[in-house]
């Protein structure tokens, strides 16, 4: 193409040199339409072919043959070197679109670039090096540092630290050692391990995300269904303009034919939709891989599009704002010390089996001497009676306290307090909380800053508890002690309240928050790496538990739409202004040509300016 | 049945779009989907024609551009 692209220009300079010298002049007319064609047909019996070949098929207003007609009609009024100028600018731009597009798809793959290409599955005879999709779950791989991990699957020996950079966006590297799942799609780091796998290729993590992924295009957001249905009338309302034009001036006006046919040239020259059908799905596909750089799955540009009008956020508490772990936060004795009350609580709670005595327990960190204890009784609602050492040991809520007339303090908490008292004397509390993800204040504040107008948590905790954790995250609207269908009916009021303005979110862990993921105008699930049904059932999947990429995403969807809006406004206007230009008889076809292919150039550059949007922080 | 296709020499994006609308139109083609940037197809059609729906797809594609392929 580039050799054909040089002889053509080659053949065309010494024309138009031969021409200013009035050496054609002298030769006959039809000799120097001859000579012209030459370097017209080097670089444009393709297009011509085609334009023939497409008409045959019925495809009559593709670019083809609207460049076949343009040029073949400035041949017809005399203007040969703009009829080879146009076709060797068209191809030129073509070239160039064409090594722009494939330049794009190929940093958006690169960013996909998590699959693995072999697994080293252990045989009888050794290592075998297969491909991912032919290993069976149960077989037996091995992981040599620096690569990736091909399949899902159990750690059976060796210890390593695996990066996950690639699914989550993560920095950390997690430890990995017998018993611990591995993902695939992370990269091993200097150890070597045994792995079991537990999924074949199809349904490992790796493989359900790219698909997710490369599905992402086929949910088009709603500029991009305009744009098609715009594209589809657009060529032929421009090309039947300038059939009028050509035909009508001249017809009814007595004008001239060729100024006339000049115009209608440049019509159908700019009447290609190109710049927009390629440059607006470009721009989606380049924000949905800025996000997947971040470690969060968009799963459609519709979606992206959404985000970027977010208006209400809706969380859950457990797991989204908080770390959804429950532990010792604070320890409170009163007239014996920290450790005594600790050990107190851990017997007394050594035979239940609710998170909270796990909680105790575990902050305890020794095993509790059973033989201490005398008989235990669980008091439904209020706690646990026992004897510890003969004496009497109360553990539980303050109404248990109340109940048994033992006067203690109330202490304000975002989890559950218990109030341990030995021989109807109070010893002090112990407070079992979750406690906030760090950052968490600020993320909703950057989501602020975003423009969304109301945050709001929904949540099935207690109300104080729930009412501190808002208070501390600076959140809008707290309604606690929720069933999950009750989720459903805030979700309801909060779309019909947020109505045509803007659009709803909801966050949750993905874990039993499904009808309301899938209620929401974007469902984001949280943490969500080997999750299966958190990410079949979310639209944006954030794959860590980083809440603070809520926000990155919709930077990017936000940045993503304006890049998107410049090209369909840059696109038409210059196109509109050449038509404008044309009808007035101040363009020709070197600057319908710009406006055709040159539009193009500058509108996939600007979408390719997306891809380089969600840098790892 | 659904499965996916690489496409070679899918050269414009207005092609891809017209490719999809015809393959959508063959009879037993649940649904179709030509994407442009991953360069992939993909086809969603009945079991037992399978085969045949694949060489009309390939029909279509030759109309829009004669270049473009769907690799098997």
């Amino acid at each position: 193409m580039l050799m054909r692209i040089l002889v053509a220009a080659a053949g065309l300079i010494a024309l138009l040199v031969l021409d200013h010298l009035g050496t054609l002049a002298a030769l006959p007319g039809l000799v120097r339409l001859g000579l012209y064609l030459i370097p017209y047909a080097v670089i444009g019996w393709d297009i011509l072919a085609n334009a023939v070949r497409n008409i045959l098929h019925g495809q009559v207003f593709d670019e083809n043959f609207l460049m076949a007609v343009a040029t073949l009609a400035a041949f017809g009024i005399g203007e040969y070197p703009e009829a080879v100028a146009v076709m060797l600018l068209y191809q030129i731009g073509e070239l160039f679109q064409s090594y722009a597009v494939g330049k794009s798809r190929k940093s958006i793959s690169d960013l996909m670039d998590i699959a693995p290409e072999f697994a080293n599955l252990e045989t009888e005879d050794g290592l075998e090096q297969a491909d991912p999709e032919d290993v069976a779950v149960g077989s037996i791989i091995v992981i040599k540092p620096g690569e990736r991990v091909p399949l899902d699957g159990t750690v059976l020996s060796g210890e390593s630290l695996l990066d996950t950079a690639a699914l989550t966006g993560e920095s950390v590297p997690r430890r990995a050692s017998a018993g611990d799942d591995v993902i695939s799609g992370c990269v091993n780091g200097s150890g070597t391990l045994r792995v079991q796998t537990t999924k074949v290729y199809e349904d490992s993590t790796v493989s359900r995300i790219l698909e997710l992924v490369e599905n992402a295009s086929s949910k088009k957001a709603r500029v991009e269904t305009f744009i098609t249905r715009f594209a589809r009338i657009y060529t032929p309302v421009v090309t039947i303009l300038a059939v009028l034009l050509a035909l009508v001036p001249p017809l009814v006006l007595h004008q001239s034919w060729s100024q006339w046919i000049r115009t209608a040239c440049i019509f159908l020259v700019v009447s290609c939709p190109c710049a927009l059908v390629i440059s607006v799905p470009l721009g989606f596909f380049g924000g949905i891989g800025a996000c997947s750089k971040l470690g969060v799955l968009v799963k459609g540009s519709n979606y992206l599009e959404f985000l970027s009008s977010l208006r209400t956020l809706v969380l859950d508490k457990t797991g989204t704002v908080t770390k959804g772990e429950f532990k010792v936060a604070r320890i409170l004795p009163q007239e014996t010390d920290e450790q005594t009350l600790l050990e107190l609580a851990a017997h007394g709670e050594a035979y239940s089996t609710h998170p909270i005595a796990q909680s105790i327990r575990e902050a305890y960190g020794r095993q509790p001497e059973l033989s201490r204890l005398g008989q235990t009784q669980e008091l439904s609602g209020r706690g646990i009676e026992t004897t510890l050492d003969g004496r009497q040991l109360l553990l539980g809520n303050a109404t248990l306290m109340q109940e048994r007339s033992i006067p203690c303090p109330v202490l304000e908490s975002m989890g559950t307090v218990v109030y341990c008292a030995m021989d109807g004397r109070y010893l002090g509390a112990i407070e079992i909380a979750d406690s906030l993800k760090p950052g968490a204040a600020e993320a909703l504040a950057a989501v602020k800053a975003q423009g969304v107008e109301q945050t709001v948590m929904l949540t099935g905790d207690r109300r104080e508890a729930a009412e501190l954790v808002g208070a501390r995250l600076g959140i809008d609207q707290v309604h606690a002690e929720l069933l999950p269908g009750d989720k459903v009916a805030h979700v309801e009021r909060l779309l019909a309240e947020t109505g045509e303005r803007g659009k709803l979110a909801f966050v949750g862990d993905g874990l039993n928050d499904a009808p309301v993921l899938s209620r929401a105008d974007v469902g984001i699930a949280m943490g969500s790496l080997g999750s299966d049904a958190a990410i079949e059932a979310a639209d944006v999947v954030i794959m860590d538990d980083d809440i603070g990429k809520i926000a990155s995403t919709i930077a990017i969807s936000k940045k993503t739409m304006r890049i998107v809006r410049q090209n369909i406004v840059f696109a038409l206007a210059v196109k509109l202004l050449i038509m404008v230009l044309g009808v007035v008889g101040l363009a020709n076809m070197w600057l319908a040509v710009f406006g055709d292919v040159g539009v193009s150039i500058i509108a996939i550059l600007n979408s390719m300016r997306t891809l380089r949007m969600g840098k790892r922080r | 049945m659904k499965k996916k296709f690489k496409m070679e020499e899918l050269d414009c994006a207005n092609c891809a779009a017209k490719m999809e609308e015809l393959i959508k139109k063959i009879p037993g083609v649940h649904d179709a989907n030509m994407n442009f940037m991953t360069q992939k197809l993909t086809l969603d059609a009945e079991d037992d024609r399978f085969e045949e729906i694949l060489a009309e797809a390939q029909k279509c594609c030759d109309k829009v551009d004669k270049g473009c392929r769907i690799l098997v």
